[in-house]
């Protein structure tokens, strides 16, 4: 977040070469020294591919400058308590009432003025005044206080559509008092704000002007497991998660979930791209009581187990938004970086790991929706988005995610017959129910059974890649008898999904296998209500059915003609 | 020696808006057109940065040359 000054006039330099064409015209207006302000407000801009022109009025001249400025896009006025008059931050202190008054009255009309010859300025940005930099050790409010609450309830009741008052407090709080000014150059030059402030008030102001240029951020795609609930609803189930106040995990996603809500009444599109069963995310949608977000908040719903790159495609497609108007918000580095890589001009934002950061973070992403007109029409622009993308047929590409696989470094670990590992694969069949080919349920000594029989085979292994581990997260149990076997168990934790470990698992069994004399191998899928995402995997893997009801698929494959996927970004290792 | 003078006319370039070559070792605020009364509280931001020191109000106002910058430059790292 932190950019050096040197590396920010340096980054600016850059742009600039590279975007030409036409400026966006900001003139500056001041009653101060404020033009250090120019590279922090010309980076914001063209770090949006924008170029911008900013100038700058005369010195403590806002009024005769605001006659001036009819060429102008937009008009920004910092116009400084401290500065109204000379040494009006100690001065105003001593002052009479009467003279209080006077001062007042006469900066009201000069506030008259300048409202009405602004009046046909596309925008004007204002600051609100403010005592705060000088009055901060206060416990008392003082004349300069009651100044300057009066003048900006003035500003308030006075100023006009074109008009955006900005409260510059919130801006000096965050960069604190003692680092938003620049004392030493306050007392010899006027210029009262220091670099860290003019980088944090141009962040803050800039969503402003991008929304006049039809910049801001239009939809807000999220992910669902961990995302808007605590849990994962293929393995815990509808009653396993939450995302309610009255559950300790689930208070931040309450929170989270209302924050969107309030973004999609304010014509944000909220959409959902998550790999589940459609049906089960519908059903939570429907009738979970701890949801905030509802169907009808939600816009766009890509809710399958196709990449997550193809279905923000899909999403951009459906709706005709463009993608770099989009904001993609999801718990997984996985998912995270492969939108980083494919989707650059989507902006991601992935859940904090200490969760009791995650409202604030999404707070502090906000403004990338603002909007400068907010009106009626923003809720029902959310019907015509969800009319649109219903019209759109949806065609599903296949991104080729394979180069960004490779840079993953994915590490596989294989363990066969392990007793250190018995718990956990016990474990693995009990919860695992998505990615799970037969749903077979052991026990502990019933794992221990097969370990430690000749007729079974019994494999796991455990993933790591270039962002850390995932522990072990799939298992295989075989039956062997003489050149026959048959695969009684293959699942896997829907965590490592998306990288094709499956396949590279199933080759690992069936090379073991060759090795043991098989020269036949039969597999089932039993249907359950939840693993319908693997019915067709035996198939993808190349085995033949030789017998399909209509919640069982019977395949065999002869091992002579297993032919293996090619996949070398899968480093294998066996018992580490 | 020469890397100092060298990361100082970087930053001044990056200041003035100008390449480092059209900074002659003679560069003083009279021979730097951009090099205003403005110019000079950036530098002195972006020097400070740079090099990770604090100016004092007296050095300033007397760090107006090329060689001025490095002398009191030196004086501190």
């Amino acid at each position: 977040m932190e950019i050096p000054y040197t590396q920010l006039l340096k980054i600016t330099k850059e742009y600039k070469k590279n975007n030409a064409g036409e400026q966006y015209r900001v003139s500056v207006l001041s009653n101060i020294i404020i033009n250090q302000i120019e590279p922090f407000i010309e980076y914001e801009f063209q770090k949006n591919g924008i170029n911008a022109l900013i100038t700058f009025g005369n010195y403590d001249n806002i009024l005769q400058d605001s006659l001036e400025n009819n060429e102008t896009d937009a008009v920004l006025i910092f116009w400084e308590l401290c500065n109204i008059r000379d040494g009006f931050q100690y001065k105003a202190n001593l002052l009479s009432k009467e003279e209080a008054n006077d001062t007042v009255q006469k900066i009201k009309s000069e506030i008259d003025f300048l409202i009405e010859s602004l009046s046909k300025t596309k925008i004007v940005i204002i600051n609100k005044f403010s005592s705060l930099l000088f009055n901060s050790y206060f416990l008392k409010k003082n004349n300069y206080d009651l100044i300057c609450d009066e003048l900006n309830n003035y500003l308030e009741s006075k100023i006009l559509n074109n008009f955006v008052l900005i409260d510059i407090d919130k801006v000096i709080a965050r960069v604190s008092v003692d680092r938003a000014i620049e004392l030493r150059n306050f007392y010899s030059s006027k210029a009262l704000y220091s670099i860290d402030f003019y980088k944090v008030y141009s962040n803050f102001i800039a969503p402003i002007m991008l929304s006049v240029l039809g910049k801001s951020k239009k939809a807000l795609i999220l992910d669902c497991d961990n995302t808007i609930w605590s849990g994962i609803l293929g393995e815990d189930g509808k009653d396993g998660i939450s995302m309610s106040s009255e559950n300790k995990k689930g208070v931040v996603f309450e929170e989270v979930q209302t924050l969107a809500k309030s973004l999609a009444r304010n014509g944000i599109i909220i959409g959902l791209n998550s790999k589940n069963n459609e049906d089960d995310v519908n059903s939570v949608l429907r009738d979970h009581k701890g949801m905030v977000l509802h169907e009808s908040d939600i816009v766009i719903k890509k809710v399958n187990w196709n990449d997550k790159v193809s279905n923000l495609n899909e999403i951009a497609k459906q709706l005709n938004i463009g993608k770099d108007s989009i904001v993609f918000l999801d718990d997984s580095d996985f998912e995270i970086n492969l939108v980083n890589q494919y989707l650059p001009e989507i902006k991601t934002i992935q859940v904090p790991e200490h969760i009791y950061q995650y409202p604030q973070l999404v707070r502090r992403n906000f403004n990338d929706f603002y909007n400068i007109k907010e009106t009626k029409d923003d809720l029902n622009r959310i019907k015509l988005y969800q009319i649109e993308s219903l019209r759109v047929e949806s065609k599903s590409e296949f991104g080729n995610i394979e180069e960004y696989l490779k840079s993953l470094n994915l590490e596989m670990y294989v363990y066969r017959n392990s007793p250190d590992l018995i718990d956990r694969m016990a474990q693995l069949t009990q919860k695992t129910n998505q990615f799970n080919l037969t749903t077979k349920r052991y026990t502990v000594s019933e794992i221990e059974n097969f370990v430690n029989s000749s007729e079974h085979l019994v494999m796991a292994f455990e993933v790591n890649d270039r962002f850390g581990g995932f522990g072990v997260t799939g298992l295989s149990i075989v039956e062997i008898l003489g050149d026959k076997a048959i695969l009684e168990s293959f699942l896997m934790s829907c965590r490592v999904l998306g990288r094709n470990i499956e396949f590279k698992f199933l080759n690992e069994i069936i090379i073991f296998l060759g090795g043991l004399g098989v020269k036949n191998l039969s597999a089932f899928y039993n249907k359950t209500f939840k693993n319908n995402q693997v019915s067709d995997f035996y198939g993808k893997a190349g085995f033949k059915i030789v017998n399909q009801s209509e919640d069982r698929i019977d395949y065999v494959i002869s091992l002579d003609e297993y032919e293996p996927k090619i996949l070398n970004y899968i480093n294998v290792n066996y018992e580490r | 020696m020469l890397i100092m003078r060298d990361k100082i006319k970087n930053v001044m370039a990056l200041v003035f808006e100008i390449e480092p070559s059209q900074i002659p070792d003679s560069a003083s605020t009279s021979t730097i057109d951009n090099w205003d009364s403005m110019n000079h509280m950036n530098l002195v931001v972006a020097l400070e940065e740079e090099f990770n020191i604090l100016f004092s109000d007296e050095e300033i106002v007397e760090i107006i040359s090329l060689d001025a910058v490095e002398k009191s430059l030196s004086s501190k790292l």
